[in-house]
C-alpha cells in the first residue's frame, strides 16, 4: 500500500458509518412513494456515492499513484456509458420485434 | 524478493523496470480484475434496470421482513469491511495474532452474510420462485434477474471467503505476506461495494410498498 496509513482505524469506522447512513436514506427514500424512475435514479446516485467514497478510501485510490485513478476511472465511466447506450437499443429492437 | 526490492539500483545497474503506478504487479493485476468484473456486474444490472423500468407488471415482491434482512446483510458486509482494513494494517505491522483475529472475524462476517443471503434464497423458492416464474403473476423474469445478479454476488463472496482462508493459511506459513493480504483486500472491497449496488437495485426497488 502506498497509502502509509493517512486514516486511523477511527476514520474507517467513520467513513463505514456513514455508508451505513447512506444506506438508511435509501431505505426511507423507498418509502416515500417516488415514482419508479426518480426512486431508480436517486438510489443510482447513492449507490455512486458510496461507490466512490468506497473506492477512493477504502481501496486506497486516493493514496495511491494518481496514474491508477486516470488510468481506471475514465475508462470504466466510458464502458459503462456505453453499455447504457446499448442496452436501450437492445430493449427497443425487442419491442420492435414483439410488435411485429 | 518483493518486486519494489528488484526495482532498486544495486549500484549502476537497474535490475527490472519499476512499474509506472508505482504497485505491485499482483496489486495491478487485482485492479484490472475488479475493473473487469465491475463491467461484468454492469451489465446484469443495466440489463434489469432497463426491464425493472420498461415493465408494466414487475410486481413488488420484497416485505419488510426481507428489506430488514437486506438491512442487516449490508450492516454484515460493510462491517467485514472494517474489519479486512483492520487486517491489512496488522499485517503491514507484523502483528500476526492481530492479522488473524481480523482475518478470522472477515471470513466469519462473510460467512453470515452468505446464510443470511442462502435463507433469503430458501424462502423464495419455498414461495414458488423460480428463474423464469413469478409466483405472484407478475413479470417472469424478476426471478431471472434476483437470482442471477445475487448469485453472482454470492458466489464473489463465497470465493473471497476461501481465498481469505487461503491467504490466511500462506500469511501463517510465512508463504505470504502483507502484499498480499492487502490484494485480497482490495477484492473484498471490491464485493462490499458492488453490494452497495445490488441492494438498492434488487432490494428496495421491488419493496412492497
Amino acid at each position: 500500500m502506498s497509502s502509509n496509513q493517512e486514516l486511523s482505524m477511527g476514520s474507517y469506522a467513520g467513513i463505514v458509518i456513514g455508508l451505513m447512513i447512506i444506506v438508511g436514506i435509501e431505505v426511507v427514500l423507498t418509502y416515500q412513494h417516488l415514482s419508479v424512475r426518480t426512486l431508480l435514479f436517486a438510489l443510482l446516485c447513492l449507490a455512486s456515492l458510496e461507490a466512490f467514497v468506497g473506492v477512493m478510501y477504502l481501496m486506497h485510490v486516493k493514496y495511491e499513484n494518481r496514474l491508477l485513478f486516470w488510468t481506471i476511472f475514465p475508462a470504466t465511466l466510458f464502458v459503462l456509458v456505453l453499455l447504457n447506450y446499448l442496452w436501450p437499443d437492445a430493449y427497443r429492437m425487442a419491442r420492435m420485434s414483439l410488435g411485429r | 524478493m518483493s518486486q519494489s526490492e528488484l526495482t532498486m539500483s544495486t549500484g549502476h545497474e537497474v535490475l527490472m523496470e519499476s512499474s509506472p503506478y508505482g504497485m505491485e504487479k499482483k496489486k495491478l493485476g487485482m485492479w484490472i480484475f475488479i475493473v473487469s468484473d465491475a463491467c461484468t456486474f454492469a451489465t446484469f444490472l443495466f440489463g434489469y434496470g432497463y426491464m425493472r423500468v420498461g415493465s408494466q407488471n414487475w410486481g413488488t415482491p420484497f416485505e419488510f421482513s426481507s428489506i430488514l434482512n437486506g438491512i442487516i446483510m449490508t450492516f454484515v458486509l460493510l462491517s467485514s469491511s472494517l474489519s479486512m482494513l483492520a487486517a491489512v494494517r496488522a499485517t503491514q505491522a507484523g502483528q500476526k495474532a492481530s492479522a488473524n483475529k481480523w482475518l478470522g472475524l472477515t471470513m466469519l462476517l462473510g460467512t453470515v452474510f452468505a446464510i443470511l443471503h442462502l435463507r433469503e434464497w430458501f424462502k423464495m423458492i419455498g414461495e414458488g420462485w423460480r428463474l423464469f416464474y413469478n409466483p405472484l403473476g407478475g413479470a417472469a423474469q424478476f426471478g431471472a434477474c434476483f437470482f442471477s445478479v445475487t448469485g453472482l454476488h454470492l458466489t464473489h463472496v463465497i470465493s473471497g471467503v476461501i481465498a481469505l482462508a487461503f491467504i490466511a493459511r500462506g500469511y501463517n506459513q510465512g508463504r505470504y505476506d502483507s502484499s498480499h493480504v492487502e490484494t485480497a483486500g482490495l477484492y473484498w472491497h471490491f464485493v462490499d461495494l458492488v453490494w452497495m449496488f445490488v441492494f438498492p437495485l434488487m432490494y428496495l426497488m421491488n419493496a412492497a410498498r
